[in-house]
């Protein structure tokens, strides 16, 4: 991979890790797992706070660490950032003495007014001469991303960054991190065992179990597929896709959504238009039809063909595989009704999608 | 942070006012003292604790005449012959026996044989609140040992302080060693015996006459003298080591005049013939 | 009173305290992050001192460091005078029978730092050195101060080895503890009062410092 991170390690002690792949430059990539699958330690061995017998770790054609060479850049030389599970901010020293602190690869002069503005961009103003203990969780996760940015990183680590986080405040904090993504594109690592985080955040997933990679692709692709390791077991089939905003009708109260081949109405969503935002779409939420119905309250009517069908895990339903112009869709309909429409593999169909089904996250 | 920084000044306040106690205490008091020198020129000085009182009375009368301060550690003469032969800085031995100056002359460790300068003599000690009565001859403690109602007797640990060797063989002497040894109470040296014959925690003890005959002793119990046919003589020499300065040399010529003889005599010490 | 001897004790305490530290906190650093092999070996030789008696400590350093000994002899022609019964010499006791009270409470207090905020400190760019300096010591500070109470005060009340390894010589081992003891057998009621009085308030005094430094670290 020419810019990127590109990890492999592996390892047979303290327990056993043979993995290997890519993270595109610029995007959010999941690492994605149950615990125990070795996920924080491969987030370690990107920091360099790690150390076994195979790695090789390179950032954007630079390499970190390459054990065959004995090579390994110190974990203070890269310019990675970490926010840990925890934070672990430093307890004796305020918001601004930390993220100081971090930029001492800086030169002097200009460190007061970086510290400054990391504050304003994580909306901490007011709060830089406060210690940790005096601030709340979210305020604290806001802090240890500011620190972790002071690195100038070329690609930000996140560990479980909403495991220490209730659940009320997680969604505001994907929201954070959303828009901190949108605004400086770092290559990020997400390591998370929570699917909505893959499913909100990530474009690229990487699926570990036990110390190996299971599955790698597209957030769109693999979730299209129904093909994610360990989550379709009990996750609802959806599909997670980014759209961007093509219009937005105040009068009706409606944004208009578009993707490759695929344009959606639904609910106004807060974003300009030209942004990215990211839909879901449950396959059950899909209802087929072999014509266009009328008299309904239904604002989307799609063209689409079937690619495929498969067994759901009731075993009255079936999970109907679709395109609407090169963007998959899936849809959850009764064997019976499959059967009704003749359903089958390149069978013209279409999609109806409720306005309201479709879920944003901008 | 501000208040880990408070502690740690204030730690080191403290440490400073130490460092200054330790420094600048000294100076001061050696200010006020007009007849202190430094320690460098200060001889120091191994005394038999039987010397205890007697030693501190010449003492003082050579500073006043000499302006020389002398530094005197009292302890059992075994111990310091051991500790001098491995490099105790003593310039000035004065022990209880002659032997151990002897030995330490023989390795060459004294500038010659030294000199007797005293014949000591024990005495039986027991405190006013006693119920044993001292007589040279040792009745009352002899019956009471016998009768079983005898408290702890203390003497000096016969092995290294030669007050404790005489006390033994005057125990033997009366026939009484085997009977009294598991009421004994063994001192470092014949000091501490003294004081763990007067502290009332045990019936009295057999320490050194000189001790019995000091005040803070005198006042608090009664004595009695015994025979120097008990034990054999204690035959107390003096040495100057190897690392005699001459402030030492000076002390160990004074010791020798009329004045400080005189002062021995009255603490109950024989003297030598010259 | 004797002053000379008290201005020896806290010189011996002062000097203790001074050179012990910093050798006893990179003991402490390495105790309480290495992965050694022998680890817990070195843990136990380091708090042999509190289980000895004083006496035993004071044989065997008169065995090691006495004038017949090759030590001894090394240091004799370093400091012109054998090193027992000398004040470099009851340094050296007071060094290895303070092991204890100096490694254990730095130990504790480093091993309290959560890892995680040391790998922080490594992640925001501090390089090992930086780090010890920035986020280590600071955050075992009450440790490190409880170190060096308990050693001072400890110091202070040594009797048994430093008799044995410095005899009771007056402005160079007479220690104020083995004044007090001198005093006693010479019958000085007074003398000996005041003095244990000194060593005694000192004592309650480290022991109320240790206490509220203890509560301090415990409430971070």
């Amino acid at each position: 991979m020419a810019t990127g991170l590109s990890v492999r390690v592996k390892q047979a002690t303290p327990f056993a890790i043979d993995v290997a792949f890519d993270a595109p430059s610029g995007e959010v990539t999941a690492l994605f797992g149950p615990s125990g699958s070795g996920k924080t330690t491969l987030l370690r061995a990107i920091a360099g706070l790690h150390r076994a017998e195979d790695i090789s770790i390179t950032c954007d054609r630079e390499t970190w660490t390459d054990t065959a060479r004995g090579i390994h850049l110190p974990a203070h030389l890269r310019p990675a950032g970490f926010v840990f599970q925890d934070y672990a901010l430093f307890p004796h020293l305020t918001i601004s003495e930390q993220i100081a602190l971090s930029l001492a690869h800086r030169p002097a002069a200009g460190r007061r007014a970086r510290v400054a503005e990391l504050i304003a961009m994580m909306r901490l103003d007011g709060l830089g001469d406060r210690r940790p203990a005096a601030l709340s969780g979210g305020q604290q996760q806001r802090a240890a991303l500011a620190r972790a940015l002071a690195r100038d990183p070329k690609v930000l680590l996140l560990d479980e960054p909403f495991a220490a986080v209730d659940w009320a405040l997680r969604e505001s904090l994907r929201h954070e991190l959303m828009t901190l993504q949108r605004l400086l594109s770092l290559t990020t690592l997400l390591v998370t065992h929570d699917f909505e985080d893959v499913a909100k955040l990530a474009s690229h997933l990487v699926v570990l179990e036990r110390g190996r990679v299971t599955a790698t692709g597209t957030v769109q692709d693999l979730t299209a597929r129904n093909a994610v390791p360990g989550v379709t077991d009990w996750r609802e089939p959806a599909v997670a896709l980014d759209a961007r905003v093509l219009a937005q009708d105040s009068t009706r109260q409606l944004t208009r959504l578009g993707a490759t081949g695929l344009e959606l109405e639904v609910p106004t969503v807060d974003a300009a238009v030209g942004t990215t935002v990211r839909i879901q779409l449950a396959a059950r939420e899909v209802i087929l039809a072999s014509q266009r119905p009328e008299g309904l309250s239904l604002h989307n009517v799609l063209e689409a063909h079937v690619i495929a069908i498969e067994p759901a895990t009731h075993p009255a339903l079936r999970l109907v595989h679709l395109e609407v112009g090169t963007t998959r869709l899936l849809s959850l309909v009764t064997a019976d009704a499959a059967r009704k429409l003749a359903l089958a593999p390149g069978a013209p169909v279409l999609a109806l999608v409720k306005a309201v089904a479709v879920e944003a996250f901008a | 942070m501000v208040t880990t920084g408070r502690r740690v000044c204030r730690s080191a306040g403290l440490f400073a006012l130490c460092y200054a106690a330790g420094t600048f205490v000294e100076p001061l008091h050696a200010a006020i003292d007009e007849n202190a020198a430094t320690r460098g020129t200060s001889p120091a000085v191994a005394a038999a604790s039987d010397l205890k009182f007697a030693l501190e009375e010449i003492v003082a009368g050579f500073s006043r005449d000499t302006g020389i301060a002398v530094r005197v550690t009292y302890g059992s003469s075994g111990n310091f012959a051991r500790q001098i032969a491995q490099g105790a800085p003593y310039e000035l031995f004065l022990s209880a026996d002659e032997s151990f100056v002897m030995q330490l002359a023989d390795r060459g460790l004294t500038l010659d044989r030294g000199t007797l300068y005293a014949i000591g003599r024990i005495a039986l000690y027991a405190p006013n609140e006693s119920p044993l009565v001292p007589d040279p001859r040792l009745r009352d403690l002899i019956r009471r040992v016998r009768d079983g109602r005898s408290g702890r007797i203390a003497i000096a640990s016969p092995e290294h302080a030669p007050y404790g060797r005489a006390a033994e063989q005057a125990l033997r002497s009366v026939g009484l060693w085997d009977a009294i040894a598991p009421r004994l109470v063994l001192g470092e040296n014949v000091a501490q015996a003294a004081q763990f014959a007067a502290s009332g925690n045990a019936d009295g003890g057999i320490i050194a006459y000189s001790l019995a005959l000091a005040p803070p002793l005198r006042e608090r119990g009664r004595f009695a003298l015994l025979p120097e046919s008990l034990h054999a003589p204690l035959r107390q020499r003096m040495a100057l080591t190897v690392r005699a300065s001459s402030g030492a040399q000076r002390l160990y010529e004074y010791l020798q005049l009329p004045a400080a003889r005189a002062i021995l005599e009255r603490y109950g010490f024989a003297l030598p013939e010259d | 009173m004797d002053w000379t001897a008290l201005g020896l004790s806290l010189r011996l305490s002062l000097v203790t305290v001074l050179l012990l530290l910093p050798a006893a906190f990179l003991l402490a650093r390495g105790l309480a992050y290495g992965r050694w092999r022998g680890r817990g070996f070195v843990e136990a030789l380091v708090a042999l001192p509190l289980i000895l008696p004083p006496t035993v400590v004071g044989y065997y350093l008169l065995v090691a460091f006495g004038r017949a000994s090759p030590l001894g002899q090394v240091f004799e022609s370093f400091l012109g005078h054998p090193l027992v019964f000398s004040f470099e010499g009851l340094v050296l006791a007071s060094l290895l029978v303070n092991l204890p009270f100096a490694v254990q409470p730095m130990q504790n207090a480093l091993a309290a730092i959560p890892p995680a905020i040391r790998d922080a400190a490594r992640c925001c760019g501090l390089s090992p050195a930086s780090a010890v300096r920035r986020i280590e010591l600071p955050l075992a500070l009450p440790g490190i101060a409880t170190a060096a109470v308990l050693t001072f005060a400890h110091t202070l009340g040594e009797f048994g080895v430093v008799l044995m390894v410095g005899g009771s010589i007056p402005g160079e081992t007479r220690t104020v503890s083995i004044a007090i003891y001198d005093r006693v057998q010479a019958f000085d009621q007074p003398a000996a009062a005041a003095m244990a009085l000194v060593l005694l308030l000192i004592a309650v005094t480290a022991l109320a410092v240790t206490n509220s430094l203890a509560r301090r670290a415990s409430r971070r």
